[in-house]
């Protein structure tokens, strides 16, 4: 399936949009798989294709929570480039596939960040003399520095994923096997969010909840 | 004090811009603070001297509360609080402002709004789903962000005593609850959603590995993660399919 | 025994507290250590509405903790027992019986260098964290149950 050069620049520019979302600006929940596989699959055209591996690599995000300081993976690049890459395929056969490049690259992401955290850390000891003295110009410069970096880190993680996934696309053999792949991907999936669930819920009311909410669904799923 | 509020407010947006592991978010605090701090200069610039090195000082919180963090601070300035006390209260506020937001944001309205346009998008209103939960997801971050640096300006020091008496600790339970429920209920219709149109043994197999799954992240936690168990079975089950003859 | 974690966090009770650690293991309440905290009605009031209201959170001076450890584990509700540095924490295994102490969060400051993202150690810390290996407390760095624990060998 061609692509545009306005597609591209705008998958380009969303995959940074929800990369810099997840931690720098504006937090506004854009970094999470389901909206960034929709937006992706919006800009290809293929919302299909954008909700069904939004959903899968959301239900891998629900089992992470950010609490504290944690280190957790940056999906949002990972899950514009599987979008890509499923883009014009079968659906059964390429949602397996797509997943595992979505978590390849939510793990570099993830390291990504770390990374950042020490460049910026450096940007902090070149800056220690303005930071000691209250300078308002330092604290501004630190402050730029660090959403520029994370704007950078963003843009060539997207551009990676989204450059090796339209690589790849062509190249990769979809047959109906590739369907075992997709039913293991869905059944990691639920049991990743599954497992983030129950912990997050701890032993008291929520727990009930849940168990009433997971009722609830298997009857909608059983009436579908 | 007052004329910086919208500048504090957007600045805050980005209160994790320079996230590292020596400061963590105090560089964004004080930038957040500068704003705040400027009519300082002018009534005692020795005073503002110490706010400013003070105000970029370690410091982390959930960042959609850093703003009662910012406005207690620079309001203390103003009072005149001594400085060591302003330092206490910076470092007291980092534990507290951190487990309110996190169990409010990240463990409670997160979930269930996603929980919530993982249900809607399975019954058909994708875009309306995402649409609305994005719209509503925001509107209380806005409006709690808002709350926060106007309950900081206003309280000062007392900070603490107005965040306990407010509406945050006591919504945590019932946003907790709609949490739980809505992901509850997004777990079978996500998994009937993905596999619809599929035949039984994929159906069969995708139920297996999550029971595998959930064995494995049981008994092998923490090393088994979720994202490493699918890493690991994902491949080889690529492997699997492209070479089996 | 019902006190399930031992843990050394500057940050005291936090979401990884709270929420991370808390959920799972099913806390009921949470022992504070600190002789600054426990002096001070305001610090108080702020750690308490950082805990959900099921679970009790105490403040305790380290003086508190050779008459009250015994009662704290004997109690069977499921607890967790924080300081904010690495001497009380010295200080509370030599009042009561400690098998495993958890480093959750020891951040920057000068003198100290990263030994993992939310571990900065000095020297100093180092040292007392090996006297407490010796004598028989195990120490490990984890700052959640789903990351990995990290022997004190490793953070030399």
């Amino acid at each position: 399936m061609p692509v545009s050069w306005a597609q591209l620049f705008g998958l380009l520019g969303w995959g940074t949009l929800v990369g810099v979302d997840l931690v720098s600006f504006p937090q506004a929940l854009l970094s999470r798989p389901l909206i960034a596989g929709a937006g992706a699959g919006l800009v290809l055209g293929e919302p299909e294709a954008g909700f069904k591996i939004g959903l899968v690599l959301e239900l891998f995000a629900l089992d992470v929570l950010p609490v504290g300081a944690a280190r957790y993976p940056d999906y949002g690049a990972g899950v514009v480039g599987a979008v890509v890459l499923a883009s014009g395929a079968e659906p059964t056969f390429v949602l397996g596939i797509a997943t595992l490049y979505a978590l390849l690259f939510a793990t570099l992401g993830g390291w990504s960040l770390q990374w950042l955290r020490r460049v910026n850390g450096r940007t902090l000891e070149s800056a220690a003399a303005g930071l000691a003295a209250g300078d308002a110009a330092t604290i501004r410069s630190v402050q730029y520095r660090g959403v520029a970096g994370d704007l950078v880190r963003s843009a060539l993680l997207t551009a990676l994923a989204v450059g090796v996934a339209f690589w790849l696309r062509p190249r990769l053999p979809l047959t109906e096997r590739m369907e075992l792949v997709s039913a293991v991907a869905v059944g990691t999936a639920v049991a990743a969010a599954a497992s983030g669930a129950i912990r997050s819920a701890g032993r008291e009311a929520r727990l009930r909840w849940l168990a009433a909410g997971a009722g609830l669904g298997l009857l909608m799923a059983a009436l579908r | 004090m007052r004329r910086g509020f919208l500048r504090a407010s957007l600045r805050l947006l980005a209160v994790q811009g320079a996230w590292n592991y020596e400061r963590m978010t105090g560089v964004g605090i004080g930038y957040a603070a500068e704003p705040l701090l400027e009519d300082l200069q002018a009534e005692d610039p020795a005073r503002h001297a110490e706010a400013a090195v003070r105000s970029a000082e370690y410091f982390n919180s959930h960042p959609y509360l850093a703003g009662l963090a910012v406005g207690a601070l620079a309001r203390a300035e103003y009072d005149q609080v001594p400085g060591a006390q302003i330092t206490r209260l910076r470092t007291a506020l980092t534990g507290p402002l951190g487990s309110l937001g996190d169990q409010f944001f990240w463990a409670g309205l997160v979930p269930a709004v996603v929980g919530g346009m993982i249900v809607g998008q399975v019954a058909g209103y994708g875009w309306w789903a995402l649409g609305l939960g994005l719209f509503l997801y925001n509107a209380v971050r806005l409006a709690t962000g808002h709350w926060a640096l106007r309950t900081g300006l206003e309280t000062g020091a007392r900070v603490g005593h107005a965040v306990a008496e407010s509406w945050l600790p006591r919504s945590i339970p019932q946003v907790g609850v709609a949490a739980g429920f809505l992901v509850g209920m997004a777990l079978p219709l996500a998994m009937v959603g993905l596999l619809d149109g599929q035949p039984s043994w994929a159906v069969l197999i995708a139920a297996g590995t999550m029971l595998v799954a959930l064995a494995a992240g049981w008994r092998f936690s923490p090393r088994v993660t979720s994202v490493r168990f699918g890493l690991a079975v994902l491949s080889l089950t690529v492997l699997l399919a492209w070479s089996w003859p | 025994m019902a006190i399930v974690l031992y843990r050394v966090d500057d940050r005291l009770v936090h979401g990884q507290v709270v929420i991370g650690w808390g959920r799972p293991l099913g806390i009921s309440r949470i022992v504070l250590v600190d002789d600054d905290v426990a002096g001070s009605d305001w610090e108080q009031e702020l750690y308490r509405m950082a805990v959900p209201a099921e679970i009790e959170l105490r403040f305790a001076r380290v003086a508190d903790v050779a008459a009250q450890g015994a009662a704290w584990a004997a109690d069977p509700r499921p607890t967790i027992l924080l300081t904010g540095d690495i001497a009380t924490m010295a200080a509370v295994s030599h009042a009561m019986p400690v098998g495993r102490v958890n480093l959750g969060g020891l951040h920057h400051k000068p003198g100290r260098s990263e030994r993992l993202p939310f571990i900065f150690l000095a020297e100093d810390d180092l040292r007392q964290l090996q006297q407490l290996e010796r004598e028989g407390v195990e120490v490990t760095a984890q700052d959640l149950p789903t990351s990995s624990p990290v022997s004190l060998g490793a953070l030399t």
